[in-house]
């Protein structure tokens, strides 16, 4: 199965050794065949909103900056405890802060 | 606490390749290397409770379990001999990993115990798990386990495996394929048989990124796996490759596949049957597949392993390229195979192929004989079902003419001539307006002796065929009871079939008699010169060439002096293109591949199936023949 682990932005300002640590965990889960993709987002973005038939584009930042996601991971695992495991791991690594994580299905 | 030995047990799952590996370094067998890790999980639900999850937990149980291994070996009477391995540098894990595979996939042991020792060391699953996922008794895979471990430690194998790629490869393609065969009904942890495949391929890619096969067969489990959504209907039926719903592939593994296959690329080397099996597989990704492509990769990969299957797929791929009647052609070679007796697909492939070409009665019954032989329940009822949506008229009722005239319209131009030639004749003696049931195999066997009384062995074998062809299509086989193909040669002494016959003597008069084109000698003569597949030779090209070589494609293809004789004329001066060509322009309905159409004279290349109507109707012979003897 699949989850999308999406990072909320802020926290620690990221550090040297932080960086070396997770460039460690992503060598990691590639070589186990367990992270399928993985990126971090722009802060900025755009919104799309649609109310009948009008779409609106607005431009962002919209939220606190500790609201907003920083980056994500796409995992394939066994199970919803092997994601908590590792989205354990991936918290240790970063500090205090919040993941959001979902399963994701299809395609 | 449950949470606790949920996660302990994900923990283990992520890491017991590696905690095994380091442990097997340091004991040099298999299975005290995973009683020493298990012990270690042990002291993990005793502690953690307490101490909570560490930071990083498979380092914990490394460290845990190495230090109870150096405890073993220092009460253990093998301190001796083992203890310099503890004053020894760590080694990476990566190595320890590759070298549990290696033990784990050792060849000593039999197939289903490699795979059980496998998914229980290095992918880190219960027994319970994998009699689960095999569908046999949990007792089974712990026998099948432990006596596996036994045969290593006896065979002195544990530590210092052979390094046999291959059958660590040939492994992890048996477990996918075990999930993967699997269509319907408890399938959702066989299911997971594929994914444990896949997580076994990526690592192994890691720790011997420089073995071209191995990224082949990474590129074919992503590939494939990429389909797994849509390769099934709502009742569990299996839906073909090329009506599958395309949307519903997963392009994240396409695209990893496509990736693994370009890293196979720059491992280099020849292409190995993984490797070939994904190009095939990437070809498959396409939205209009190259199917001259596919066969040329399947006559690639025919030549490393000519299994049966291998031979199936390539009869389909054949099939699609170059009509269904060559396909069919090549399946007659795998009837008679025995290893094929038992295989519901080649029935089933025949099945489909002769709907094609229009025969519909022969269609029902192979695709009947298909669902008997499925193992698969989906399958077998998508085989019935298919059968019974058949439109077969019972030809006995018919009157002779007009069954005539339905037997041969749904066949090739070349086909309905030759066997039209026959039939025609007899209806017209027997009369058009007799039922067939009125037709007895007495009345026909004098038809034949007034009509072709003092004819070639050879043109009456070819009557024979029509009439037996006919007789099977209408239901009455016995119709041809009494006629007999006759021997062609003075040689053979007894009488045979055609299609036997027909192997016996390639080499026609007509062929001597220089009546026969010039393109047609020479694409025979390097058929029999070369003993290469008609459709390699078909798809040469003038620059493929070394004329002075005698040779084509890295000598794959080599002729000798009498082809040589022919060649230079047949090319005459063209520099480029297609070696054979048809006769004529093509139509501006069905402008060919830019490939297959030559850029000096505008014609396109000669097709399978006119090479093998030309070679029949001036030989008897099927092109195949030709090239066998």
């Amino acid at each position: 199965m699949r989850y999308l682990m999406m990072q909320k932005a802020g926290g620690a300002e990221p550090d040297a050794q932080l960086y070396a640590d997770m460039a460690a965990f992503v060598e990691e889960l590639t070589a186990a065949g367990v992270l399928l993709a993985t990126g971090g987002l722009d802060p900025a973005g755009f919104k799309m909103t649609s109310v009948g038939d009008e779409i609106t584009v607005t431009d962002g930042p919209f939220t606190e900056a500790k609201e907003a996601i920083g980056g994500f991971a796409l995992i394939e695992v066994r199970s919803r405890e092997e994601a908590i495991e590792l989205g354990r791991r991936f918290r240790k690594i970063v500090g205090d802060g919040e993941s959001l994580i979902h399963q994701v299905y299809g395609p | 606490m449950s949470d606790l030995s949920a996660t302990v047990g994900a923990v283990w799952k992520q890491e017991s390749a590696r905690i095994v590996g380091g442990l097997l370094r340091l004991v040099h067998d298999v299975g005290l290397a995973e009683e020493l890790a298990q012990d270690a999980l042990v002291a993990a639900l005793e502690q953690w409770p307490a101490t909570g999850i560490p930071d990083n937990p498979g380092a914990w149980l490394t460290t845990t379990a190495k230090r109870r291994a150096v405890d073993h070996i220092r009460r253990s009477r093998t301190r001796e001999r083992l203890a310099p391995d503890l004053a020894r540098p760590p080694e990476p894990a990566e190595d320890d990993v590759l070298r549990l595979m290696f033990t784990s996939c050792h060849p000593v042991l039999p197939a289903e115990a490699r795979v059980a020792l496998t998914l229980r060391v290095v992918a880190g699953l219960s027994t319970a798990e994998i009699a689960r996922a095999f569908l046999v008794g949990e007792q089974v895979i712990a026998r099948r386990i432990a006596a596996a471990k036994r045969t290593l430690a006896e065979s002195g194998v544990a530590y210092e495996p052979s390094a046999q790629l291959s059958s660590v490869l040939e492994v992890v393609y048996l477990i996918f394929n075990e999930g993967y065969a699997a269509t319907s009904g408890t399938d959702l942890i066989r299911a997971d048989l594929c994914l444990e495949a896949l997580r076994l391929g990526r690592m192994l890619a890691v720790l011997a990124p420089d073995e071209a096969e191995v990224h082949g067969l990474v590129a074919l489990l992503e590939i494939q796996q990429s389909r797994s959504a849509a390769r099934t209907g709502p009742a569990g039926e299996p839906i073909p490759l090329h009506e599958q719903n395309r949307g519903r592939w997963d392009q994240l593994l396409i695209r990893r596949g496509f990736a693994a296959m370009l890293r196979a690329r720059e491992a280099g080397g020849p292409p190995g049957p993984y490797v070939l099996q994904a190009a095939i597989a990437v070809c498959h990704t396409e939205e209009n597949t190259d199917w001259v492509r596919v066969t040329a990769l399947y006559e690639a990969l025919e030549r490393l392993v000519a299994t049966p299957v291998v031979r199936l797929n390539r009869a389909v791929a054949v099939a699609f390229a170059y009509g269904p009647q060559a396909g069919l052609d090549l399946l007659d070679d795998l009837r008679t195979d025995p290893q094929m007796a038992a295989y519901h697909l080649l029935p089933g492939v025949r099945g489909d192929l002769l709907i094609k070409v229009g025969r519909p009665a022969e269609a029902r019954h192979e695709l009947q004989r298909a669902a008997t032989l499925a193992r698969n329940t989906a399958e077998r009822e998508f085989l019935l079902r298919r059968a019974a949506a058949l439109d077969v008229p019972d030809e006995r009722s018919r009157l002779l003419g007009a069954a005539v005239t339905a037997f041969l319209a749904p066949l090739g131009p070349a086909t309905a001539r030759a066997y039209g030639q026959t039939l025609h004749r007899i209806a017209r003696l027997a009369g058009d307006r007799t039922p067939l049931t009125g037709l007895t195999a007495a009345r026909i066997a004098e038809i034949f002796a007034v009509s072709w009384p003092d004819v070639s062995p050879r043109t009456w074998n070819r009557h024979v065929a029509a009439i037996r062809s006919f007789a099977t299509w209408s239901g009455s086989p016995s119709l041809a009871a009494a006629l007999h193909p006759r021997p062609i040669t003075a040689a053979a002494s007894a009488p045979r079939p055609v299609v036997s016959a027909a192997a016996s003597a390639p080499r026609s008069d007509v062929e001597r008699r220089g009546e026969t084109p010039l393109r047609e000698r020479a694409l025979w003569s390097l058929l029999r010169e070369s003993g290469a597949k008609v459709g390699a030779v078909l798809t040469l090209n003038v620059e493929d060439l070394d004329l002075d070589d005698r040779s084509a494609r890295d000598a794959t293809i080599v002729w000798r002096s009498a082809t040589a004789r022919l060649l230079p004329e047949l090319i005459s001066g063209r520099t480029r293109g297609p070696l054979f060509l048809s006769d004529r322009r093509p139509g501006p309905g069905r402008p060919p591949a830019p490939a297959d159409l030559c850029p000096e004279t505008g014609r396109r290349r000669l097709s399978y199936e006119r090479a093998a109507y030309l070679c029949k109707r001036a030989t008897g012979h099927t092109l195949d023949r030709l090239r066998s003897v």
